[in-house]
């Protein structure tokens, strides 16, 4: 049997497990290929106008997918940690795709919860049951999908470079370098070296976290501030780059949050959607990066008003 | 301490029913208006949906009235509703407007005991006794009561009225009048004869009229100005309109969820298409839209703010959902930049195909 597994949104930080389960349990894995004009093309002509980005790419994967694989994963991720979301659309991914795709196959969309072990579970039996009618081999499966999950680490952490940047937003478009277009491997040609949410301990982005008044339900949210302002408080970095996609609902709200906490610090928002130019991103950076080099290397931290 | 909140369609002769009943010093906003919309958006951060930009406007214009307190509720679910009270609090400081906010949140996140501290900042400023408080909060929920079923009653019969304009006549006479009442006793009152007023419109059974359900975002189908008057417009071409969510609704649905017993007919509605709670009120809009089918009704129109994020998800959906029912559903989407005649004509086309749909047999081809 042949699963097919679209390349988009969590399949950068979670595809060890969605791989090696299915591949356990005897099935097929097809992945689709790196988003590419086409796919956004697909996209685009399918959702529905409102959506953002990484949304209508995740449809033109589904569409690119949809006759090469007897079923579909369209992971609908509730929740990776306890009592946060990720976001209302996610929720609703898999609704979105069956009711504007014409001629999906079978589709598994069984929520899915990372909050513990036996929650996660659950979703591997009911998800496994698709392929096949074992619990003793979906189990065999889910345990050895945690175990490569867990070997496997994401993020950025540049070394060795002058001058250094956060790289702040949702990790779909953090690694997808079609959204992104290669910002990172661009920063890097700069001589600008990068820093991910994932390169510092999760407990120092609780401790920026709890300053708030109210507790961020969306755990992208949660990661993207503690780690920005915990990186502009230790002076990590000399400036912070945020990616974000248009009318994404989540990043209006932690921009903001970002904006209000770290002082004068250099902050940069790119805003990502189907219409974005390459030569107008390249030319931000430049920009950016040019005022980075002259505040750490020139200027030397004296006021300029002398 | 002087209280104000964030207008919300009709909430405001509630809360003036409670403030009067708990003797507290309040400011009810003034009316939502273009002027409150413009002062919002002036501050608000460009992306942030409508309602949080309405509701600054409030929060400034109630200041200049020396408002120094807010309510707000919150919420934890994943829309970004739950982060206005952050969000609001830096925004008015910064601009050096002191404002303390209490954000009557749910006690599974805050704790039982800070939601107790919250409420208690309310009453402590009341000098009246518990009994008395707890009954003051009775009543502005009767008076909500009251005119949530005036308001759907007179949408529903602007259809069959006999003289013309005779619903909207009396239901703007009755949020008149309630807003001249000092007393929540003299508001029951007062509300409950306009209740058997509407009750009372000679009506004309023989005729059908178009029936259009309201569905969407619930802020922005609740609070008249951000969707630009529909209901009223709909009421002068003489449709009818239902809309399910009101603050009645909510305040039922609010304290029924732990029991899982709230809007069993919605949730049954939208089974077939949204069986998850996704936030928002998405599944709402979409059950809301398969029972306007079931009872009968022409169409739908869904409403909701640019960049809401759990009703684009219902956006998805409902397509699939006209064209299963062969049931006529038009999206609209609002913003600060919506014109009004580019909304008009939408509006009158949608109900021209309505009838069309009906009388004529083209439609079948």
């Amino acid at each position: 049997m042949k699963v097919g597994f679209p390349k988009g949104f969590l399949y950068f930080k979670y595809y060890p497990f969605f791989k090696n389960f299915f591949n356990e349990l005897g099935a097929e894995i097809i992945t689709s290929e790196d988003t590419n004009k086409k796919i956004l093309d697909e996209g685009v002509k399918y959702c529905v106008d409102e959506a953002c980005l990484p949304i209508k790419l995740f449809h033109g994967h589904v569409a690119s997918l949809r006759d090469k694989c007897d079923v579909i994963l369209i992971p609908r991720i509730m929740q990776i940690r306890k009592r946060e979301y990720i976001c209302p659309k996610f929720c609703g991914l898999p609704e979105m795709i069956l009711n504007t795709l014409p001629d999906v196959p079978r589709a598994i969309t069984t929520p899915f919860y990372a909050v513990s072990a036996s929650k996660l579970y659950s979703f591997a039996m009911e998800a496994g049951q698709e392929i096949t009618n074992s619990k003793a081999a979906i189990k065999r499966a889910f345990r050895t999908a945690i175990f490569e999950q867990n070997k496997f680490k994401t993020g950025i952490k540049n070394e060795n470079y002058s001058i250094n940047v956060a790289l702040v937003g949702h990790p779909y478009n953090l690694y997808d370098n079609f959204i992104n277009m290669n910002l990172v491997k661009k920063l890097n040609n700069l001589g600008v070296g990068v820093i991910t949410e994932e390169s510092i301990n999760d407990e120092l982005i609780d401790n920026e976290v709890k300053k708030l008044y109210k507790r961020p339900f969306w755990t992208f949210a949660r990661n993207s501030y503690g780690f920005a302002v915990h990186s502009h408080k230790n002076k990590l970095v000399d400036g912070i780059i945020y990616i974000s996609s248009f009318a994404c609902g989540i990043d209006s709200v932690i921009v903001e949050l970002i904006k209000d906490n770290i002082g004068e610090s250099p902050f940069m928002i790119l805003k990502v959607d189907e219409h974005t130019g390459e030569a107008g991103l390249d030319t931000r950076i430049e920009a950016f990066v040019d005022m980075l080099e002259r505040r750490v290397l020139i200027e030397n931290n004296t006021s300029s008003l002398g | 301490m002087k209280i104000t909140l964030p207008h919300l369609g009709n909430v405001y002769l509630a809360a003036k029913a409670l403030f009067d009943g708990l003797n507290v010093d309040y400011v009810i906003p003034p009316l939502n208006s273009n002027s409150s919309l413009e002062i919002g958006s002036f501050y608000s951060p460009e992306e942030i949906c409508l309602p949080f930009k309405i509701m600054i406007g409030n929060y400034i214009q109630a200041i200049e009235q020396g408002a120094d307190t807010v309510i707000l509720t919150g919420s934890c679910g994943p829309c970004r509703f739950g982060e206005y009270c952050e969000m609001q609090m830096n925004l008015l400081k910064k601009l050096g407007h002191e404002l303390q906010f209490i954000v009557i949140d749910s006690p599974g996140d805050i704790g039982i005991k800070e939601l107790y501290n919250r409420i208690n900042k309310i009453s402590l400023s009341s000098n009246l006794t518990k009994y008395e408080q707890i009954k003051a909060l009775f009543n502005a929920v009767k008076v909500m009561k009251l005119i949530d079923e005036i308001e759907a009653r007179a949408h529903y019969l602007a259809g069959y009225e006999k003289i013309k304009g005779e619903c909207k006549r009396v239901l703007n006479s009755a949020k008149r009048d309630a807003l001249n009442c000092n007393n929540p006793t003299a508001m029951i009152k007062l509300l409950t004869s306009y209740k058997n007023k509407i009750n009372s419109i000679e009506v004309n059974t023989n005729i059908n009229p178009i029936k259009i359900a309201i569905i969407g975002e619930i802020y922005t189908i609740i609070e008249p100005f951000s969707n630009l008057y529909i209901e009223e417009k709909l009421m002068e071409y003489g449709v009818s309109t239902k809309r399910r969510l009101t603050p009645s609704w909510w305040v039922k649905n609010t304290a029924l969820v732990p029991t899982k017993l709230n809007s069993l007919d919605i949730k049954r509605g939208a089974k077939e298409y949204l069986s998850h709670q996704i936030g928002g009120h998405a599944r709402e809009c979409v059950g809301e839209a398969v029972l306007a089918y079931e009872e009968g009704f022409d169409g739908a129109i869904q409403i909701f703010p640019m960049g809401c994020m759990p009703e684009i998800v219902s956006k998805a959906i409902l397509p699939q959902v006209s064209k299963d029912k062969n049931f006529p559903i038009m999206s609209l989407v609002v913003d600060e930049m919506t014109g009004e005649a580019g909304y008009v004509t939408r509006i009158e086309a949608f109900v021209d195909l309505l009838e069309r749909r009906r009388y004529n047999a083209l439609s079948r081809c």
